[in-house]
Order: structure tokens, then sequence, then C-alpha cells
């Protein structure tokens, strides 16, 4: 226990708020220890829009966590979103002046500092930007071009940028909590390091995670991240067509779809009628299964097609050799995969967090994929910066965030 | 359908264009002095100076019997009344047209009061019909608007479909500080380059044709509002140029209104067009229009010789919610609409009704802020002659009743469509589609 290594992934999501605690051994072996959820009140469309709510239930998530998984949490991985985040590539170049023409650290350093410097809009920050691969004179797919030769070195990077304000709204309530936010990532990118092989991220694949208040989706490609996007569309949506269309409270119409819910129109759903009586105030409604059914997978469909023409449009259906993973709580709409199927024209699989163990609750859900990304995302991070948690740092951190504030 | 005289087929179609009132008789002459060959143009209106100012076209004083020649002043109703006594006279001018443009400012008199009834005259004789309304600048006053809205419409419910310039948009287009002249020119401009611009695109024989059957399909029976951009660009990056000023243009309103149409008819002319220009013109607005029917034309060179003339008709599919974004545009404050005092005036408009059509449905259907009718005129107020005519031509009306009524009823948005729980959140916007509303509405499923 000594020598390994707390690691909290906390999701602020539109349904729930959920905290998942891993214990990292000293081989890197994820572990899962404890599980946190609470009753999402105060988000919309992935964005917070009430803090108080907010903050009560991320406390709520925190402290269950803490309980079950009996560790102390200090500090915290956060999944952000919202439709303000985008994903673009950037390409960064640089010339090697060395004599010789051999590639050394600093030229690598130098080109991928070229690639991250990004005119964004003053408003915006940069949430990621990862390093895809490098070309060397125009051969492609160098993944360490150190000691190589070469006239000019280039590299992509994928940036994920979104609006500051926006971006630092959970940071700052998580703060509040006297939590320190270790780092911030993209929740499509944590569902994927979650659920994701090596060899579904060398083959291609695209990821969705079917939220309830939006959808995100990344393309992998060569085993690297190749296209991110968010869309502000979700599994609220599909409630709310449902409340709409076929004329029952917000809440009913939810229940409704968890219990009846399907991505595709059963052919003898049109005869069957769902009764209400049982909680409606009129006695006797009924509502049509084929209806609801339509409604649904016109919605699940749409947001399919959004993604698969964004996709389209930067070129990488042809890619997705490995085909496509979906998770979130939309993954458990029954005969999603035959929907998208329909629509992508690829196979598909539900996502399961893969490459952790521990509790099996945690891994066997769809909806636990950001979380547990979350928690890996924390040990790419732990390892590419290793910072040991010692005396010192503590106050230095404390003394820095006395005068931070 | 054609109650033409001579059944021989023709080698182009008959264009007749009406222009009604003051501002409609201006834009006619204009149009007939520089306009293509082989469209017929009348100036009709109730006053004789502005008929007096003809030279071009063919003209034709409406009422001599009720205004006398002097103008309505305004009262749409009278116009209405002195154009149903003149009804013969003009179902002989559009009889045998193939399409018909009504030209008329909207908001005052004759404009606002005729335009419908002469649209109707030429939907029975079989035309294509087409109106095109000026409406004023807001400054004008709330009861000039409210009468323009009014009288667009009405003539919206009769013709296949209405060409619609607010005036306004040339103060959104060229600034506030365009003075009064130069706004009124361009207004003006905008209109001419409209009609001729259609025209010419069914005149002008092109390499590749947008017919007359291709306007038809895109505008009969849609009893909505359409519009046409014009632009024209030339130099060495003619094209990028002509595209830029589309999408500039507020009738494009920023491609958004591509997207929305039911039907683009693009029409290209100019010198030595490359295949490029033509890629690249229909290319962008493909783009903005990715559900849409495209048909596209392309002549020689035109009037302007080196330049590149692009003219883009938008038809739109009649929608349940344009009635009512419509009248949000119309009624701009509320208060003033409440405050209403000059009644007759305000509303009168609002009711297709003439002093014929008083107590008898007319089938108009549209509703305005109050369920009100104008008075009947009173006796005193007329000449024996008039009132003759008015009973002469009342009598004649009674057993029209039934077809009148068949004019087509204009759907309300009954079923308003809310956003539930993201009504007060960021709209997601994907494409000029609003995402919060539920999907089966937008694609127009039918649940039964």
């Amino acid at each position: 226990m000594s020598n390994s290594q707390i690691i909290v992934g906390l999701e602020i999501g539109t349904s729930k708020v959920c905290v998942a605690v891993g214990e990292v051994s000293e081989n890197q072996v994820v572990n899962i220890i404890g599980l946190g959820q609470a009753k999402s009140r105060g988000v919309r469309t992935g964005e917070i829009i009430d803090v108080a709510l907010a903050e009560e239930d991320v406390r709520n998530a925190i402290v269950e966590a803490e309980q079950v998984a009996d560790v102390e949490i200090r500090s915290v991985f956060l999944g952000v979103t919202g439709s303000h985040i985008r994903g673009f590539n950037n390409t960064g170049v640089h010339p090697v002046v060395s004599a010789d023409r051999e590639i050394s650290t600093t030229d690598i350093q130098d080109v991928i500092k070229n690639a991250k410097a990004i005119n964004l809009p003053t408003d915006h920050s940069v949430v990621h930007s990862i390093r895809q691969h490098f070309r060397v004179d125009g051969q492609d797919g160098v993944q360490n071009p150190e000691g190589m030769l070469g006239a000019k070195i280039e590299v992509d990077v994928h940036v994920v940028s979104g609006r500051y304000n926006r971006l630092q709204n959970p940071i700052r309530l998580v703060s509040g909590l006297h939590l320190e936010v270790e780092n911030i990532s993209s929740s499509a990118l944590a569902s994927s390091l979650a659920i994701l092989s090596m060899e579904q991220k060398e083959l291609g694949t695209l990821v969705i995670d079917l939220g309830a208040g939006v959808t995100e989706y990344a393309v992998y490609s060569s085993g690297v991240i190749k296209h991110t996007g968010v869309l502000a569309i979700g599994g609220d949506h599909v409630s709310n067509d449902l409340a709409y269309g076929l004329k029952v409270p917000l809440a009913r119409a939810e229940q409704l779809k968890i219990d009846h819910g399907s991505a595709v129109i059963d052919l003898e759903a049109g005869d069957r009628e769902i009764d209400l009586s049982d909680d409606s105030l009129i006695p006797g409604r009924q509502v049509n299964l084929g209806h609801m059914q339509k409604i649904m997978s016109m919605r699940l469909q749409e947001t399919f097609e959004l993604i698969a023409r964004d996709i389209g449009q930067a070129g990488l259906i042809e890619y997705l050799r490995a085909g496509v993973v979906i998770c979130g709580g939309g993954a458990r709409i029954p005969h999603i995969t035959r929907l998208a199927r329909d629509v992508f024209n690829l196979p598909v699989a539900i996502g399961r967090a893969s490459s952790v163990s521990g509790i099996k609750n945690a891994l066997d859900e769809p909806e636990f994929a950001t979380p547990v990304g979350l928690i890996k995302f924390g040990v790419f991070q732990s390892l590419a910066n290793p910072r040991r948690a010692g005396f010192g740092r503590v106050i230095r951190r404390q003394v820095a965030a006395l005068f931070g504030r | 359908m054609k109650n033409s005289t001579e059944p021989t087929p023709k080698a182009n179609p008959v264009i007749r264009l009406l222009g009604l009132g003051e501002a409609g008789v201006k834009l006619v002459e204009t149009l007939a002095m520089i306009g293509p060959g082989g469209i017929e143009t009348y100036s009709l209106d109730t006053d004789n100076r502005s008929l007096a100012r003809c030279h071009q076209s063919q003209t034709f004083l409406l009422g001599q019997a009720i205004p006398c020649g002097l103008g309505t002043g305004g009262d749409s109703a009278l116009a209405r009344a002195a154009v149903e006594s003149d009804s013969e006279h003009l179902a002989g001018i559009v009889r045998g047209a193939d399409l018909v443009f009504i030209v008329a400012g909207m908001g005052g008199g004759t404009g606002t009061g005729a335009a419908s009834f002469l649209a109707n005259l030429a939907k029975e004789a079989g035309a294509l019909v087409v109106g095109v309304a000026a409406t004023p600048f807001d400054c004008e006053g709330i009861r000039r608007c409210n009468e323009a809205t009014g009288g667009v419409r009405d003539l919206k419910q009769v013709a296949d479909a209405v060409f619609h310039f607010p005036n306004q948009d040339v103060v959104l287009m060229e600034g506030a500080n365009v003075s009064l002249h130069e706004a009124l020119e361009i207004a003006n401009r905008h209109l001419c380059e409209a009609v001729l611009g259609v025209s010419r695109m069914l005149l002008e024989s092109g390499m590749l044709n947008v017919s007359f059957g291709d306007l038809q399909a895109a505008l009969r029976g849609r009893h909505s509002l359409a519009s046409v951009v014009y632009v024209d660009a030339s130099g060495d990056d003619r094209a990028a140029a002509a595209v830029r000023k589309l999408l500039t243009h507020p009738a494009a309103r920023g491609g958004e209104a591509l997207q929305e149409a039911s039907t683009l008819l693009v029409h290209l002319s100019g010198e030595e067009m490359t295949m490029a220009e033509i890629d690249a013109v229909t290319g962008a607005i493909g783009s903005h229009a990715t559900t849409t029917n495209l048909v596209v034309g392309a002549s020689g060179p035109g009037r302007d010789g080196a330049g590149l003339q692009l003219t883009v008709v938008i038809a739109h599919a009649a929608k349940l919610g344009e009635l009512g974004q419509e009248q949000v545009k119309a009624h701009p404050d509320p208060t003033g609409q409440a405050s209403g005092l000059g009644f007759s005036g305000s509303f009168s408009v609002l009711d297709t009704g003439s002093y014929f059509d008083l107590g008898k449905d007319t089938g108009d259907t549209s509703r305005g802020g109050f369920a009100y009718t104008p008075p009947a005129p009173t006796a005193d107020a007329l000449t024996p002659e008039c009132r003759e005519d008015l009973i002469r031509v009342a009598a004649k009306e009674e057993p029209n009743r039934k077809k009148r009524q068949k004019i087509v009823q204009e759907m309300l948005p009954l079923e308003i469509v809310s956003k539930g729980r993201f009504e007060k959140s960021e709209p997601t916007i994907h494409q000029g589609e609003d995402l919060d509303q539920p999907t089966y509405i937008r694609r127009g499923a039918v649940l039964n």
C-alpha cells in the first residue's frame, strides 16, 4: 500500500456525478478500489448551470467514493465537456540546422513547440495538445525521429480547446471543495483511454460516448488520436422528444425510455400500447410503443448521422477498420449497436473498460468509461511528469494556493 | 389550366408586368425603359397624375367612378372597390399571360388594397402569379408597416409567390448613414433587378436553360414569400466576388435562407464564363443548401458585358411557422398595436374585405390583432353613381360566393414546437437546424 499511488477520476456529468478511485501499483497496474455516484442536478448539456447544486452533488459522490475506497481524496483528474470544446489538428515545422543533419532532442522539442503555438481566440484555452506522428523530409509515420538524418522535421498535434471561462467553472467548483485538480481531460479522450485496446487504436476506431447532455466522439487511427468532437445532444434530448411527442411529463418520459426504449423500430411495436395508468393522473392513459420507438430512433439516428458526416468531412471514415465502440449511458439503449451499424456500415461494439482491474461493477458498465479513463489519464500524466507527494510539495502547493487566489 | 385564346405553342412565355399604385407604376415605368423585350408592361393606378407620367407602359386608370382619378389617399378599401369595379377590363389585361408580375408598394392605398384582387384575377386566368412587394422603412410608422404587412399577406394568399423587398433591408445593408434618395434608389434597383433577373432567366436562350417550367414547379401554389437575389461582379475574381455578394445580401441572411429554401433557381450570365466559375458559384451555393433542390442555368453575355451576373430565386415551401414569425416581425411594438386608435386605418387591411365584401366570408382567415371589420360606408358619403355601382357589382358578385371561397386557407401554427427543458439553454444550432427541437418534427414524421 505504501508504494501505491491513489488516482481519482471525477466526471461531473449531466445525469450523474461519478468518482472513481484507482490504486496504481508500482508496476503501473491500475486497480479500481472505489466508486462514488450522485444524481446530478446542476448540470445541463455537460455544463454547470447551478453551482450550489452541482457542488453538493460532487461532495456527495466524493464522500461515497472515500467511504468505499477507504482513502482520503485530495486531488482529482477532472473530465471536462461541453459544446464549446473543439478538436483540430495542427502541424509544426522545424528545419534541422545542425551540420551533420542529425535530428537531436532539441530539434524534437522545437518542432513540438512550433506545433503547439496555435492562434486561438483570446477567450479560448488549450485543454490538450496530443502529439501524433513525426514526418522527416516527407517520410510519414515516424514515431521517434531522434538520431535520424533529415533536413526538415514536421509533427502533427491534435489540439483540444475550449472557452477559458467555461472550462474554469468545474475547476473552480472542485477547488471550492478543497480538492486539487491535478489536470483536466476532455471526456471523449478519457473514455477512449478506458475502453480501447492498443490494437483498436492501431487499426482505427471511433469511440462514441452517448451521455445524457452531450455526445462526444474521438477517432483513433495508427495508434494516435486523429479527431475529436462534441455534439450538444444526448439522452436528455431523447427524453425531451419523448415528453413532447407522447405528451407525458419529462420524468415519466425518462422512465419510459429506460423501461421500453429501443434504438430501432420494432415492426410489432406499432400495435402495442403501454399503459401509464399506474402513475398518471388520467386513468387509462396509454402511449403507443411504435411512436415512442420512432421518436427515439429518429433522434439517435440523427445523432449518429451528424457524427458520421463530421468524420466523413475529416476524411477518416475509411480508416475505421476496427469499427465503432459505443459507451456512456446511451450504450444501454437496446439495439443501439444495430442502429449504429446501419448508419456507419461498420462493426459496432459496446465499450467496456479493459486493462484495469478492480470492482467488477465499474468495469462492466459503459457509463463508467469516463471516470475510469480519467484514472488512466492520470497514470499517463504521472508517468510523464513524475512527482512524489513529499512533505515539501504539500507545503509548496498550499503556499501557492494562498497566493494564487 | 390556361384560358389562353390561342392554343398554339409559344416560343417564349408571355410575361406581363403590372404596376399598381404610385410606387408600382414608377417601377414598371423604369423596367419598361431598361427591360429586355418580350415583357408587356401595364401601369394601373387610381391617381391620374401618376399615370400621366408614364410613357413606356400602357396605362389604365382604376376606379373611374369612385375615386375619380384622384387617388385613394391611403384608403385600401377604397382601392379595392375601385379595382373591383374595373374587374372586367383587368381580366382582359391578364388573359393569356403565362407569368404575371404584380409590382406594388405596400403600405399605401392602391397597392395594398388592389394587389390581392388583381392577383386573384390573374390566377383565375391561369397565369403563374408572382407578387413583387416593397414594404416601407420602419421610420414610416407602425401604422403604415402594419398595413404593408397586411397587404403582403393578402397578396401571398392569392399569388403563387411573393418576392418581398423590405426597404428596411437597404438600411441594414448600407448602414444608417445612407441618404434617403440613395436608399430609395437602391431599394428600387433591387426590385428591378429581381424582375429583370427572373425575366432574363426565362427569356434569354441560354446554354443551360432555366425554363418557365422550372419556375412554375418552384413557385406554383406555394403561397409563400420567396426572394430573388441579383448580384453582379466583374474582374478576375468575379465568381468569388459574386458568391460573397450573394451571401452578404440581406435576403440570403448569410446563407441561412439558402439552407431553408425548398428550391433554388440559379442563373448565371456573363461573357466567356468558364466551367471553373460556374463550378465555384454552384459549389458555394450547394454547400449552403445541402438539402435544397438546385436548378442551374447559364447563358451568354448579359447586358453589362464583361461582368458576371448571378440571379438566385429562393423559393420556400409554405411553412407552418411562417405566419407566426411574420407577425412578430410585423408588429415590432406591441404597445403601438394596442394603442392603435386609428382602427379603421390600421386594421382595415387585415380584412381583405372591400366595401363589396362586407358581411361576406371571403375565405380570408388570417387573423390580425383584433377581430375588427371596418365600418360599412355611410350612405351619404357616396355619390349616387357610386352607390349604384356598388349595388350592381355586389349583386353580380353574389352568385360567385362559392368560387371566391376557394382561396387557399393559410395554416396557423397550431402546434408551437416547444423545446421543453432546453427552452432556456443555449440553442444547439447545426447547419441552420435547431437540434433541440425533436428530430421527428424537424423531419416531418407523422405519428398517427
